[in-house]
């Protein structure tokens, strides 16, 4: 069934709909929030109130537009609202020792992606959409509310880093 | 032929850790909360259903629609019987405050014992309106059958008898909140800075539950992080809580896995079990609501289900609001403005059949408190420095005066008091 159809049928009440929209959607959803958070659990909130975003905009939702971006700006602009709220929470924890010591990074396995953590929430999250989720530089700046300057700096930024890391990692496995 | 891009390939087939059975919960959660969506639309249209004459005119605005739909079920709640009887109880005993307060609590109406945060310290007051004071402590609350008083202060954490005797205390490692004791007795969870954590009944095993939530706000200044955790009436070994970044979530109160989570209210401040363990009642400021658990014997019990607000009257903010120990009633403060300037309400809510407001007095009225037996309401009127002692059915109110000053151990006038716990039934 096409999306648009679904779309409708979930706007005129149907809730088959909708679980089957969820469905089509839910594991890029986490994977793109998980990309950007790097934790399961922020990744699986993130993904669900996305969701419930959506249900609660759904009368709103122009059926003619594709879905898929629209729950992607949420997906994205709420893992990113996240992220920086970690980030925050650990310099304060390192600067006044409130929180016990954070849990050792989570294997994810590929190296490019263990690169991916290393960068700031920000790229990340440009980097997610465009090579992930393939939109354009043109679209992430909307979704972001960001200048297209903005974003291709940040992508430009992002994978120069990751290609820095990768011959860094390649390197020195040619030491080993 | 289009270039092959290795890190979309490596975003794309990479494993990445997914908690088990995170797609089906979210869905269970996306699935109630679009009935629930779809079931209030139908109300709202149904309440809003206009004349023929009116049926060319625009659809109303779904907000209008709401706050009349609202405005609707409170009058006729106003406007039963029951409510009617209520209200004529009310204009007899305390229209406009209580003009003829009681100036010592000589004794708990309905009997029991309150426990009161006073500025000195928790306070007992017996059934007789002895009191006593349990030491400097910042915190404190009752344990199932009031045979102890979990008490905090600072990091640490100590068991005392109602007589203020300790028997154990331990610290933790950051400053310790709102303990709550297990209906079985045999357990304590408490906050310390932002962890919860849980401690044996005898003071041993205390372990961590649950970490510094993702999100958390790195000030320590919010309050969903302090919202008293609650235990599952049922006995499983479910504790239900809200984190730093506002989830609510159930987890599994020996191994700490999480069993079911969803949004918690914005601004929430209270949240507690209701219906014998089938739902979860939320308040905050401007919300009052229930979200419905799978029922028990579900294989995905005790997942989160859909959420159904309670009517408050326009405009009105949630000051408190309690469960009845014995009964499917909710008590409820609000405090809202009228022409004249601002009135309170106590309404007992009894959640699928109606609302009846049971006092309406001018100022704001604060926490409202159960008595043991689920038959009287003690409501605190702290601009009135007064408390008021409300039966649901039968008999007079009383009100007692001087409130800050009767309750406190010294007989100095010290803040007004703040209600811990009114136990117990034996």
């Amino acid at each position: 069934m096409d999306e648009r159809r679904l779309v409708r049928e979930a706007q005129e009440g149907s809730g088959a709909a909708m679980a089957e929209l969820y469905s089509l959607h839910w594991r890029r959803a986490y994977r793109a929030a998980y990309l950007v958070v790097h934790d399961a659990a922020a990744a699986e909130d993130v993904a669900q109130d996305a969701f419930l975003a959506a249900v609660d905009a759904l009368d709103r939702f122009d059926r003619r537009r594709p879905f898929a971006p629209w729950l992607h700006r949420i997906v994205v602009n709420r893992a990113l609202d996240w992220a920086r709220r970690e980030s925050l929470r650990r310099r304060v924890a390192q600067t006044e020792s409130v929180f016990e010591p954070l849990p050792p990074p989570e294997e994810i396995g590929g190296e490019m992606i263990a690169a991916l953590k290393e960068l700031p929430a920000e790229q990340r999250a440009v980097v997610v959409l465009r090579h992930l989720l393939e939109y354009t530089p043109g679209e992430i700046a909307e979704m972001l509310e960001l200048p297209r300057g903005t974003v291709n700096s940040r992508l430009r930024r992002g994978l120069d880093r990751l290609r820095e890391v990768a011959e860094a990692e390649i390197v020195a496995e040619g030491r080993r | 032929m289009s270039r092959r891009n290795p890190l979309a390939e490596a975003l794309r087939e990479v494993k990445i850790r997914t908690p088990d059975g995170a797609e089906k919960r979210g869905l269970r959660v996306v699935e109630a909360a679009y009935a629930e969506r779809r079931s209030s639309d139908s109300e709202l249209r149904g309440v809003m259903t206009p004349k023929t004459s009116e049926r060319q005119g625009r659809r109303p605005l779904p907000r209008l629609a709401l706050a009349l739909g609202l405005a609707t079920l409170l009058a006729a709640a106003l406007l039963s019987p029951a409510g009617a009887a209520v209200r004529g109880w009310v204009d007899d005993a305390i229209t406009n405050g209580a003009p003829h307060p009681e100036p010592t609590l000589a004794r708990v109406p309905g009997g029991g014992r309150l426990l009161v945060q006073t500025g000195e310290g928790p306070v007992v007051v017996r059934a007789d309106g002895s009191k006593r004071l349990l030491g400097d402590y910042e915190g404190a609350s009752w344990s199932p059958h009031g045979l102890f008083v979990a008490a905090v202060k600072g990091r640490t954490l100590s068991a005392l008898e109602p007589d203020g005797t300790s028997h154990w205390s331990i610290t933790a490692a950051e400053r310790v909140a709102v303990p709550r004791w297990s209906p079985s007795g045999e357990r304590i969870a408490y906050f310390s800075g932002f962890d919860l954590r849980v401690v044996a009944g005898d003071g041993s095993e205390d372990r961590l539950l649950a970490g510094s939530a993702p999100g958390t706000p790195p000030d320590g200044s919010v309050s969903p992080a302090y919202v008293p955790p609650a235990w599952s009436p049922t006995g499983a070994d479910e504790l239900a809580y809200v984190t730093g970044a506002a989830r609510l979530r159930i987890i599994d109160s020996e191994t700490g896995a999480v069993l079911a989570g969803a949004p918690a209210l914005s601004r929430i401040t209270s949240m507690d079990w209701a219906d014998g363990g089938r739902k979860i009642l939320e308040a905050s400021p401007g919300t009052l609501r229930l979200r419905s658990l799978l029922p028990a014997g579900h294989p995905a019990r005790p997942g989160l289900g859909g959420a159904r607000r309670l009517a408050l009257p326009p405009g009105a903010t949630v000051n408190d609001a309690a469960l009845a120990p014995q009964r499917p009633l909710v008590a409820v403060s609000v405090t809202y403005w009228k022409k004249h300037g601002t009135y309170s309400e106590v309404i007992v809510y009894r959640p699928g059949h109606g609302a009846r407001t049971l006092l309406s007095v001018p100022g704001s009225l604060g926490q409202v408190e159960w008595s043991p037996d689920g038959r009287r309401l003690l409501a605190a009127w702290p601009g009135a420095n007064q408390w008021l002692f409300l039966p649901l059915e039968h008999g007079s109110g009383r009100a007692i005066a001087d409130i800050s000053k009767a309750i406190a151990p010294s007989g100095r006038p010290t803040s007004f008091p703040r209600l811990e716990g009114w136990c117990c039934r034996r």
